[in-house]
């Protein structure tokens, strides 16, 4: 299929969501799920009052922090389970449980734990991303090829180069795409969290869900949507930048 | 080998609850309880069977909606996967519905479902559903192409090329997706009884919540872990005894 094709189509399939999402809107009513004419006029409002953006900035800073951390532990750990036999056995078995755990049953646990401010929120974003993180990585570095480590050794390289000019190389597809599998639980995990204590855009979401009308409640899911979607691309633009040599990797959890 | 990697295991979790009970107790026990308290917790409420109720009554909703889920999502997924037009078309739309945190639809499953089972039902769905679509549009795509030419040179018609060629190749995706959503839906599970009204399990947290006992909170998680993990690595048996040809590392 050529390229015209296919974007022609995928234009073709927004416009026919669209035109039926304009005509289901029209039949149930607004107040049961507004029609997208009157989502877009709803949404321009939303964004000139401005409480959706600062909402949705200051959310997204607490994730990010939440995020990084996972980030920093979860990609060196993940390295040494998968180099090393001893921590692999030592972590694995913690790490397959944490990553099955429901992100919404840990959250009454760490409102005990850490109150329901800055460092809950902080908590819960990182127990739902460190996980994922931690695996796509432990699967990538167990997954060097033996090859490439032989010929470095057989060159005298020492470990300090092995690590820095093989290994991580050989990584950076899957510490990428750790990351982003990260961020869209991250993104997850602080909806859930702030829908709960009903703070910042998650209650900024339930607040809007009591209305008569759905439609600014549409209006903050496609916002929600867009940050996800800038997210998962900005990675992956950043990912063919830093490593040219990368494609997909889909480790399976 | 085998043997030994069980043993090693169950050191590791050991050596964790041990460092759990030395950490909790630097803690006041409304924070955080020990291992010991939850496993009494856990004893004496499962001794009652008021545990193993609930859990039972939280399956139903569960149950129905991955059921569901799977109905949608496979054969959507395999028209996806095998149809180029169908691919280019809908692809971009999953994904942006896909990027949606699900939790989001709340509000929403409250307007059109109440509060209750429905509601429940509906959420679970929703959470697996995606990603059960999305696994099996991806292994329907990469089904080897030339097991469908020879499947076609032998004269295989459109459905012997489907039930023959095309549905074992895709087999591991299947039960891939079939895993990755039965994961899903038990998170849904917990997520649907706290998020609309509390009933069964979630009603149960919230009960520990106010009377600040976290060894509830922690049997209940520790059964969610549980379950979870059951669950997972059922059907990854499963797999291996089904398909003994699809080597999964």
């Amino acid at each position: 299929m050529s390229r015209v094709q296919r974007v022609s189509l995928q234009c073709a399939g927004i416009v026919v969501t669209l035109v039926v999402w304009e005509v289901v809107g029209r039949i149930m009513g607004e107040a049961l799920f507004a029609p997208a004419s009157v989502v877009v006029k709803e949404y321009l409002e939303l964004l000139r009052d401005g409480t959706m953006l600062a909402e949705l900035l200051g959310s997204l800073q607490q994730m990010l922090v939440g995020f990084g951390l996972a980030c920093v532990v979860g990609m060196p750990l993940g390295i040494a389970m998968g180099r090393s036999r001893a921590c692999d056995v030592l972590f694995h078995p913690w790490v397959s449980m944490f990553v099955v755990i429901s992100v919404a049953a840990l959250v009454p646990l760490f409102i005990l734990l850490f109150g329901s401010g800055f460092a809950f929120r902080v908590a819960i974003v990182f127990m739902a991303s460190a996980w994922y993180i931690v695996l796509t990585t432990y699967h990538g570095a167990r997954g060097v090829e033996p090859r490439f480590l032989d010929v470095a050794r057989s060159f005298a390289a020492s470990r300090g180069a092995v690590f820095w000019k093989v290994l991580m190389p050989a990584l950076y597809p899957y510490l990428i795409t750790g990351a982003r599998i990260g961020l869209v639980h991250a993104i997850r995990a602080m909806v859930v969290a702030e829908m709960y204590v009903i703070v910042g855009y998650g209650g900024l979401i339930h607040k809007t869900g009591l209305n008569m009308s759905t439609a600014p409640l549409l209006g903050l899911l496609i916002t929600l949507m867009m940050v996800s979607l800038l997210a998962n691309t900005g990675l992956y633009v950043a990912g063919r930048r830093m490593a040219p040599w990368y494609e997909e990797r889909r480790a399976g959890c | 080998m085998r043997h030994k990697t069980v043993v090693l295991y169950t050191l590791s979790i050991l050596a964790g609850l041990v460092l759990w009970e030395l950490v909790a107790a630097q803690f006041s026990k409304v924070v955080l309880s020990p291992p010991t308290a939850v496993a009494t917790h856990l004893y004496a409420h499962t001794i009652t069977l008021e545990l193993p109720r609930l859990l039972w009554y939280s399956l139903g909703h569960t149950a129905l909606g991955y059921l569901l889920a799977v109905a949608v999502a496979v054969p959507l997924g395999f028209l996806m996967g095998r149809s180029e037009r169908a691919f280019a078309m809908f692809d971009p739309i999953v994904n942006a519905l896909y990027s949606i945190p699900t939790i989001a639809f709340v509000p929403f499953l409250v307007i059109w479902f109440g509060l209750f089972f429905q509601a429940r039902t509906a959420l679970v769905f929703i959470m697996c559903v995606f990603d059960i679509l999305v696994t099996v549009s991806a292994g329907a795509r990469n089904v080897e192409r030339t097991l469908i030419d020879v499947g076609r040179a032998f004269g295989g018609g459109r459905w012997d090329l489907f039930r023959k060629v095309l549905f074992p190749a895709s087999l591991p995706f299947l039960f891939t997706a079939l895993r990755i959503g039965m994961v899903r839906a038990v998170i849904a599970m917990i997520t649907a009884e706290m998020f609309f009204a509390a009933v069964n399990l979630g009603k149960y947290m919230q009960a520990a919540q106010n009377r600040f006992d976290s060894a509830g909170l922690l049997a209940v998680l520790t059964i969610l872990a549980v379950v979870g993990l059951l669950a997972q690595e059922g059907l990854k048996a499963l797999e291996t005894r089904l398909l003994p040809w699809h080597v999964r590392h």
